[in-house]
């Protein structure tokens, strides 16, 4: 294959095995400069060893990868050097305060931390909180401060492994609306989740991982295009006549209410129904959930079939 | 290396480090004392033949002559465990540790390689070491010169014997490190390396009490650690080589294998 020129993170045939498991399958994808990519996948399916990976913890054992043009085997520590991390379940040095573990984090990342004061506010960790020891914080406390560390000093590219686990709606928010402002300052996000919400809500592209292969790599609007939405449809009289309006399936009707799936435009449906009799109308915005869960389908049904 | 890493791991260290020099100080003070105080009292006991010689005997120091006290005190017990709280505690949890706790990663996410990492903690090892070695002998320089036993003893010795100590102690501390580097979790680590360290000791102590396995000595560390040969001018440069050799063995295994290591996820 050959590497997208704007590539900021490009993998090739990536695979990782652990003995006889495979935890990467010929994974092949690039995320490029300025967007939000969203790495999807349940527990287990491999995203935290895409990201080690990338990272230089693990060493593939076929294929390559490089983060921003550097190979993750042989440049693995100039790419730390412009990276931002914040792992899964964040661990930090519960001796120290939370600003010595910034102070310590930034001065051994050997840049000055530039996106602290800001961050600190937005994620509502003023000094106060600062001064105290990592080993007093919550839960989300802990992994506020882990989103500070991974950004304060203003990563070229931001690598976040469920940088929401253990935030309240609060502060998932102010989250959404730092990650949303480091896009538009042209920085890159890569982050895995399997809160579909806030990929569907944040993410230009997603990928979507099922025990270590590729299942999808689109753009969210383009993979909920292809999605079915569920329309419902209320009426005075005679039921409006659906046949022949293309993606129109599943059609049940109760009293003067209709439901039914549409797959595809919407625009054919909407003029074939446009009518003085039509009472409400309503179509339910496709979710990514739905897509997730059609990827997914054949682990469950391979999983009943197991049990 | 890392100058931050390495000034932060020292600082991490430094109230167990102060404890530990403090009673390092106190326990080398006390040989000189001891043996000031009581030389005579148990050569007398000894030659009425009421213990055997063996039992007095603990590794290479006895207690009839000044520098047998101070290798005794330097191979006692209480020294393993000051030297073994930085040799075998620290290093054990310098990786491993970090490991078990998930800091790791964090860390490793700097700009900082693995033999970086590796060539810090092992400096900052071998400062702590000379720390509480040089704690000790100076804790015996003290005694020695408030008992004015000064005129039994070369002083200009002591920084061949503070070579030779952190030589032994630096051995274990390579072992430890070796360890640390090759496990997710301190347990097996840590239990490696103080099998290495009682094994090290059991040979020595047994090959001087019992006379028939003396050979078991010589595959002993702690056998290569001749203060009382040194502070009578009979120091051997091979005692250093094979030290040498017992650092160089696991520093290159730890190179090798840490680089190349695979750090999954905590589970």
């Amino acid at each position: 294959m050959q590497a997208d020129p704007i590539a900021v993170i490009a993998t090739d045939g990536l695979t990782k095995h652990y003995g006889k498991v495979q935890a990467l399958v010929d994974l092949t994808l690039d995320v490029r400069s300025g967007e939000i990519f969203g790495f999807l996948g349940p527990n287990g399916a491999g995203k935290s060893t895409m990201i080690r990976t990338l990272l230089g913890f693990l060493h593939p054992t076929q294929g390559s990868a490089t983060v921003l043009g550097l190979d993750v085997t042989t440049d693995s520590v100039e790419i730390r050097r412009r990276i931002g991390y914040l792992p899964g379940g964040i661990a930090l040095y519960d001796s120290l305060t939370g600003k010595d573990a910034l102070d310590y984090l930034v001065d051994l990342q050997g840049r000055e931390p530039v996106r602290r004061d800001e961050l600190s506010e937005r994620l509502q960790m003023p000094a106060s909180v600062l001064k105290r020891r990592v080993r007093d914080y919550s839960r989300g406390m802990r992994q506020k401060l882990g989103v500070i560390q991974a950004l304060q000093h203003d990563p070229e590219l931001a690598i976040l492994d469920e940088p929401t686990e253990g935030l309240d709606p609060l502060m998932q928010h102010a989250f959404y609306a730092i990650l949303d402002d480091l896009r538009a300052q042209g920085r890159t996000i890569f982050f895995s989740s399997h809160v579909l919400s806030e990929v569907e809500r944040l993410c230009d592209r997603v990928a979507i991982i099922r025990a270590g292969h590729l299942m999808a790599l689109q753009h969210v609007d383009e993979l909920l295009a292809r999605r079915k939405r569920k329309v419902e449809l209320r009426w005075r009289g005679a039921a409006p006549d659906l046949s022949g309006i293309p993606g129109i399936a599943d059609v049940v009707i109760k009293g003067d209410v209709m439901r039914a799936t549409l797959l595809g435009e919407v625009a054919p449906f909407v003029r074939a129904i446009a009518s003085p009799s039509l009472e409400d109308l309503t179509i339910e915005p496709a979710r990514l959930e739905e897509a997730f869960l059609e990827y997914y389908a054949g682990d469950e049904a391979s999983e009943e079939t197991r049990g | 290396m890392n100058l931050r890493l390495f000034r932060q791991t020292l600082r991490w260290n430094r109230v167990k480090l102060l404890a530990v020099a403090a009673a390092a100080i106190g326990w080398g003070f006390l040989l000189p004392v001891v043996y000031t105080s009581f030389s005579e009292a148990f050569r007398q006991l000894v030659n009425s033949g009421t213990i055997p010689k063996q039992l007095l005997s603990f590794g290479s120091g006895n207690f009839f002559t000044l520098t047998g006290a101070l290798t005794l005190g330097l191979e006692h017990p209480l020294s393993i465990a000051f030297m073994g709280i930085f040799a075998v505690g620290s290093t054990v949890a310098a990786v491993a540790g970090e490991r078990e706790r998930g800091t790791l990663e964090v860390l490793l996410a700097r700009p900082i390689a693995r033999q970086g990492l590796y060539w810090t903690l092992a400096a900052a090892t071998v400062v702590l070491l000379a720390i509480i070695m040089a704690a000790l002998l100076g804790g015996q320089i003290i005694g020695i010169v408030t008992q004015g036993l000064g005129n039994q003893i070369n002083l200009g010795y002591m920084p061949l014997v503070f070579l030779n100590g952190l030589m032994l102690w630096a051995a274990f501390a390579a072992f430890g490190l070796a360890a640390s580097v090759s496990f997710d979790r301190t347990a097996p680590a840590l239990g490696l390396t103080i099998a290495y360290l009682l094994l090290n000791y059991f040979l020595e102590i047994l090959g001087s009490l019992w006379t028939a396995v003396d050979w078991s000595q010589k595959y002993s560390l702690f056998h290569h650690f001749q203060p009382g040969n040194i502070l009578v001018g009979k120091a051997d440069l091979l005692d250093l080589l094979i030290l040498g050799i017992a650092i160089a063995v696991p520093v290159v295994f730890a190179l090798v294998v840490f680089p190349r290591r695979d750090l999954a996820a905590p589970s």
